[in-house]
């Protein structure tokens, strides 16, 4: 059991061993720690808005596990996010299921949504599918206005009457009322997300789903159904997209056109997942803290800009822009990719896996598959 | 090799083989019978019937464009063939998707090369090793890994395996794909063109590869346009023309038939 010779098989044990784990994954471990003792020492308002930064990290992470990792860009994720929790909060004010039954349900109606998304991308390019993703959770949208009695319109349930909260469960109290409680709901649907994720993307079904992103006909070629691995993603995507949904809409949340379905929410996901590193999962839950915690913070400076005399909370999100610009440009692979970089090449100069350093990262090369996909529909050559 | 002198030819001569060939599904590991392609008004490949052997090495020979490809590409379930029916160990496998064609032993490379680009070679033949299965492990443990070292250094891609498919050269591309394709166990392999553009020395290695997989019970099927280096390597060959079939025998028969001359070698 020398554990040195490459053809040695590792056991569960060695995998799972904080100590054996490489040095970004320790760091990742003790950021999981220092969420948990979090809230022993921030005020709860501070708890309400890294309860939201969590749920908003888990929206990124499902939607790095389709886009980031097959290739398919979805322009529409809030779809998930908004029939997981509609149909969660409509389940509840009409027919008066509990919550906590009625999350699931949501979840598991974005999975089926998942999976009616997923079907385009079968026989639709590149670009052809994100504009069918773009336009779903509009016409949900749309859908809505229809039946404002229903689903309360562009104002969200809480015009057509109140969405029970969770409600609390024996000492533990309710997560719609306790900051603290909602804040440790929002950890667990966080990680949750986070260990399903990482565990199937680090396992066999990860390597295909980038293979299928380099090349789905060489993925057959090798024997496995790219179709079954695409609508996987997807199915899985929507039921952790659409259960987080749910689960923020009965604690923190609310059911809002504009919390969940609108086209920025389904912009910002996109945005904060380039930021943190596309196809990494951990990336997108860093950056989907990192990105939503910006935003709170910079709207809460009190400072105004001398010149123009400006509040800065008034123009944070012009500001916000800016910076988030600042970043795609300057690191462009992302934040976690960036660090986990250097410490290799730090620490470990001559390492034996060569990484293809010079090459293209990850979000790079899903840019250029994509644009080569445009430029092809428009009758021009694939570089 | 070129293509003027084959466009001179104006029909393949009259009566080449027996028209009345008609397979069973059991006349061989694998059996294509008229099978048939059209892409629009072009006929690709036009009423085809063959049969190969247990493990043998079939060597399918053909000028370009003479639809070559196109039958490769019907039998192992990239597009379905407009006619005709193909026969693997006896079941019918018409129309299979690619993926399920691997799955019951039959691989195959590409002419183009289609690697993983964004992958090393290693993780390229890792990739390969992967079972169709949506939860599975070997990856994780270092199982794939282990025999995908191995794989690297049999099809002589051992110093290399660390490197991206965009800095190999040809022939190295060319055993990346051999090692794709072994790499699913296959009982029978379809090679698309492996000598075209390598050297002498190359040559022979690949031949010698090809040899050992065939010892060890594979099946293959060789497509080349090109004659050289292929008839040394092969049992029995077919030649087809204009996407029908133009000659079948043993590479002495091939070389001295009259139609393959006429055809095909008549152009060099």
């Amino acid at each position: 059991m020398s554990g040195q010779t490459q053809s040695d098989l590792k056991s569960w044990g060695d995998i799972l061993n904080p100590v054996e784990m490489q040095r970004h994954q320790q760091v990742g471990l003790l950021g999981i720690v220092a969420l948990f003792v979090l809230p022993l020492v921030i005020p709860a308002i501070y708890a309400i808005y890294l309860s939201s930064a969590l749920f908003f990290a888990t929206f990124v992470m499902s939607w790095d596990f389709v886009s980031g990792y097959t290739g398919e860009i979805s322009f529409g994720h809030g779809l998930f996010f908004g029939v997981g929790g509609y149909t969660s909060g409509m389940l509840n004010l009409h027919m008066g299921i509990d919550p906590w039954i009625a999350a699931p349900i949501g979840a598991v109606a974005a999975g089926i949504a998942g999976l009616l998304i997923g079907f385009p991308s079968l026989r639709v390019q590149g670009p052809y599918f994100s504009l069918i993703t773009l336009v779903t959770p509009i016409i949900l949208i749309s859908v809505f206005r229809f039946f404002p009695d229903l689903t309360g319109g562009e104002l969200g349930l809480v015009s057509v009457g109140t969405v029970e909260k969770f409600s609390a469960i024996g000492p533990i109290p309710s997560p719609g009322f306790d900051p603290y409680s909602g804040y440790y709901l929002a950890l667990f649907v966080f990680l949750l997300a986070l260990v399903i994720f990482v565990a199937i993307t680090r396992s066999d079904a990860g390597m295909v789903l980038t293979a299928i992103r380099a090349d789905e006909i060489s993925v057959a070629a090798t024997g496995k159904n790219p179709a079954k691995f695409k609508l996987f993603a997807f199915v899985l995507s929507g039921l952790v997209g659409g259960l987080a949904g749910a689960m923020y809409g009965h604690s923190v949340g609310g059911f809002n056109v504009s919390e969940l379905l609108a086209l920025i929410i389904s912009i910002e996901v996109i945005v904060a997942a380039i930021l943190g590193g596309i196809g990494t999962i951990t990336g997108a839950a860093i950056g989907g803290l990192f990105f939503y915690l910006l935003r709170v913070f910079m709207r809460n400076i009190e400072f105004t800009i001398p010149v123009v005399n400006v509040p800065v909370g008034e123009i944070y999100f012009l500001l916000f822009g800016i910076v988030t610009l600042g970043f795609l440009f300057y690191l462009p692979e992302g934040i976690v990719p960036r660090l986990v970089g250097e410490w290799r090449a730090r620490s470990e100069p001559q390492a034996g896996e060569a990484v293809a350093d010079g090459g293209k990262s990850r979000g790079e090369r899903i840019v250029e598959e994509w644009t080569d996909d445009l430029r092809e529909l428009f009758g021009g050559e694939r570089r | 090799m070129s293509s003027g002198a084959q466009s001179g030819d104006a029909e393949p001569p009259a009566e080449p083989v027996d028209d009345a060939r008609n397979f069973d599904p059991d006349d061989g590991v694998l059996v294509a019978d008229g099978l048939t392609k059209r892409f629009g008004g072009l006929t690709a490949v036009d009423d085809l019937s063959f049969a190969v052997e247990e493990q043998e090495i079939l060597g399918f020979i053909g000028p370009n464009g003479a639809g070559k490809s196109t039958t490769f590409n019907c039998i192992t379930g990239r597009y379905p063939p407009t006619d005709g029916t193909v026969y693997y160990r006896g079941e019918d496998v018409t129309g299979l998707p690619a993926y399920e064609m691997v799955g019951k032993g039959l691989a195959r490379t590409f002419q183009e090369f289609r690697p993983f680009e964004d992958r090393t070679i290693l993780a390229n033949v890792q990739t390969a090793l992967v079972p169709d299965e949506l939860f599975s492990t070997s990856g994780l443990r270092g199982e794939t890994r282990a025999e995908a070292i191995k794989l690297c250094e049999r099809v002589g891609l051992g110093d290399e395996m660390h490197r991206m498919p965009d800095e190999l050269p040809h022939a190295g591309m060319l055993r990346l794909e051999l090692a794709r394709a072994m790499a699913t166990d296959p009982d029978m392999m379809l090679i698309d063109e492996p000598f075209a553009g390598l050297a002498e020395g190359e040559i022979g290695q690949i031949s010698s590869l090809l040899t050992e997989l065939r010892e060890e019970g594979t099946t293959l099927v060789v497509v080349d346009h090109n004659m050289r280096g292929l008839l040394e390597l092969i049992d029995r060959a077919i030649v087809i023309n204009f996407g029908e079939l133009l000659a079948e025998g043993t590479p002495e028969e091939i070389r001295e038939n009259p139609d393959v001359q006429e055809a095909y070698l008549g152009s060099e």
